[in-house]
């Protein structure tokens, strides 16, 4: 009997020591830092040149980047496509604009939405509006996004001195900006522009 | 018997301290909390300005003017508007609204200096508004400017003063006050706690000194492991449970190579997604341009940090860097999370654009994170398990009404990615 109860109690010793022994174990956790182990290394690196993935320092180019800036006098061929909308009200446009940052007037009066109005075109100008204009400007164009509120002087699309802004005017501020807002053309291409426009117009008008 | 006496003598005596201790901090509490109410008292409202409609004014001010002026003299984007009624007549004020340009054309002094002090910035001209408009703006600015200090007056003292229960600072919030009284009896009950346990624990170790009979400690223990380790079924069970173990490590280790889930990197800047994202809700795309249009998303570059940190939060060491990154043509080093080996393609915009996934399906829930962090293993099986289970948006879209059409006299099921070749392996490999 006294043998048993000794042999039991050893047992739930060497059950416990297991216990901590695992615990101590699986508390072993990775450093966030480490990406770990790779198996064949040269299976995971790419050969050619790509973006954002750079193992060597490229001894030809500054700062030992592979990318360079294009060639100066290079022509961006961002919208191959130069056909928008259909049969009647199409149009084609090559999305070409060359009117200087300072010459919002020249903008004003030259430049005219080649992207045919119609729900479809405003539905995706929302998403967009939505995408790269509402943290700032707000969902109803009022100025009140929530960046909009720390940036300070985001202006509310439908007051008076706002709602009788023109399509050229509203494009060439998304493109070079104006006053506090900053340039997005970079961000957002032409026709992807021309569809904001569109949305905005529609604010202007008051939600 | 001598001893338990003891030991409840002693135990009363802690209790009775930590019950001291808790009285002093509930009375303090209550203290604190007298002296944050009592600064509610203050609010008052100012006396109107004559000539003009101040409700009225109110809102034509935050349809046109809020964006850039304050009511008080905080400087915004234009100065704040706090005594401008005083400071001007109101001629000069209309035609400043109506048109600044043509005033700092003309050559007004105090037009051109502000414009100066302004930087140049060209204030919007409003031709629209009426006589009774712009009174009624500036009815409502004095207003508001009178009221906004007697409100405002409040932050100042502090509740560092302390004691007096009547001094002007703004006290912190109830919240704040109900969690810290939380907080200080949770530690005293904790201190009590723990005098209670060294109480009883050093009874318990005198106790056994005082009968003397039994062996110390060590010697116990070192008897017992001895039978343990005698035991030839606690020592097979030992070597099985070791061996177990080494093989289990063995497998994960070999199963996780490669796999870089949790990886989450120390970058140059601390960028957080959570204020990003999650506060501040820009959208992913904002400075991801390229999720929709090509093979990788895209690391913003800095111009596109500079649209807000222009101006949002230029003076913190972390902006800085961005700032001394653009002045030096010097390239910001991210170090990137998402890895995928080589040999794998992967195209974000196939994904994003044509399939419609949220970002969230594979980066986990980005908007939440301080630091980024890869959520997903990015494995192979991960990759095959998603385009078994998806089924195909062919909704209004005539590129897949043959394939639906063949499908569905085969297959009774949805169509899924698998389907439509997401299985083939040069898909992805080539």
């Amino acid at each position: 009997m006294k043998f048993e109860t000794m042999k039991f109690k050893s047992l739930y010793k060497g059950l416990f020591v297991a216990a901590v022994f695992l615990s101590a174990v699986s508390s072993c956790k990775k450093d966030p830092s480490d990406p770990g182990k790779e198996y064949a290394p040269n299976m995971y690196l790419p050969v050619g040149y790509e973006p954002y993935k750079q193992e060597k320092a490229n001894p030809i180019n500054p700062m030992g980047l592979t990318m360079r800036l294009p060639v100066a006098g290079t022509v961006a061929r961002r919208n191959y496509k130069t056909t928008f909308g259909e049969s009647d009200s199409a149009t084609v446009d090559l999305m070409v604009y060359n009117i200087p940052a300072d010459s919002i007037s020249i903008a004003e009066k030259v430049l005219k939405n080649p992207i045919p109005f119609n729900e479809g075109t405003l539905a995706e100008g929302k998403v967009l509006y939505e995408r790269y204009c509402q943290h700032c400007h707000g969902a109803t164009g009022a100025g009140d996004g929530k960046v909009g509120a720390m940036y300070k002087g985001v202006p509310n699309y439908a007051s008076d001195a706002y709602k009788t802004m023109n399509e050229g005017h509203i494009f060439h501020v998304i493109t070079y900006g104006k006053a506090r807002m900053w340039p997005h053309g970079s961000q957002i291409d032409p026709a992807e522009r021309w569809k904001i426009v569109h949305y905005v117009q529609k604010l202007q008008k008051g939600a | 018997m001598n001893i338990s006496f003891r030991k409840n003598a002693k135990f009363c005596s802690y209790f009775s301290y930590s019950r001291i201790l808790f009285t002093i901090a509930v009375g303090l509490l209550l203290s604190v909390q007298n002296l944050a109410s009592a600064q509610d008292s203050t609010a008052t409202a100012a006396a109107p300005a004559g000539g003009g409609d101040a409700a009225k004014g109110e809102a034509l001010f935050k349809n046109n003017c809020a964006q850039c002026h304050a009511v008080t003299d905080e400087r915004v984007v234009g100065p704040g508007l706090k005594g401008a009624s005083s400071r001007h007549d109101f001629a000069w004020l209309s035609k400043w609204v109506r048109n600044s340009q043509a005033m700092i054309a003309a050559g007004d002094p105090y037009a051109v200096k502000i414009y100066n002090e302004y930087s140049k910035a060209q204030m919007t001209s409003f031709p629209n508004l009426s006589d009774d408009d712009i009174k009624g703006i500036f009815a409502y600015v004095d207003q508001a400017s009178t009221a906004a200090p007697a409100a405002a007056a409040a932050p100042g003292g502090g509740p560092a003063a302390g004691g007096g229960g009547e001094s002007g600072g703004e006290g912190p919030s109830g919240l704040f006050m109900v969690v810290l009284g939380a907080l200080v009896v949770v530690m005293i009950l904790v201190l009590g706690v723990l005098l209670v346990i060294v109480s009883l624990l050093s009874k318990a170790v005198g106790g056994e000194v005082e009968s003397g009979t039994k062996p110390d400690f060590m010697t116990r223990l070192g008897s017992s492991l001895k039978k343990i380790s005698s035991d030839p079924a606690i020592r097979s069970a030992t070597l099985w449970i070791f061996v177990l173990l080494v093989l289990k490590a063995t497998i994960d280790g070999a199963y996780s190579v490669g796999v870089q889930q949790g990886y989450a990197p120390k970058q140059p800047i601390a960028f957080s997604h959570k204020l990003h994202a999650g506060e501040y809700k820009i959208d992913c795309n904002y400075c991801h341009t390229g999720v929709n249009r090509g093979k990788s998303a895209h690391i913003p570059s800095a111009n596109i940090c500079m649209n807000c940190h222009g101006v949002i939060k230029k003076e913190s060491p972390e902006i800085q860097k961005i700032y001394t990154s653009i002045e030096n043509n010097q390239p910001i080093e991210w170090v990137r999370v998402h890895n995928l080996p080589d040999l794998a393609y992967f195209n974000h915009a196939q994904h994003v654009n044509v399939g419609g996934l949220e970002c969230q399906n594979c980066h986990g829930e980005v908007e939440k994170m301080e630091v980024i962090q890869q959520r997903s293993s990015l494995t192979m099986g991960w990759c095959i398990d998603c385009h078994r289970k998806t089924e195909v948006n062919t909704k209004d879209n005539q590129y897949y009404d043959k394939l639906v059409q063949l499908h569905a006299s085969e297959s009774k099921e949805a169509l899924k990615v698998a389907d439509i070749g997401g299985l083939e392996c040069s898909k992805c490999h080539y």
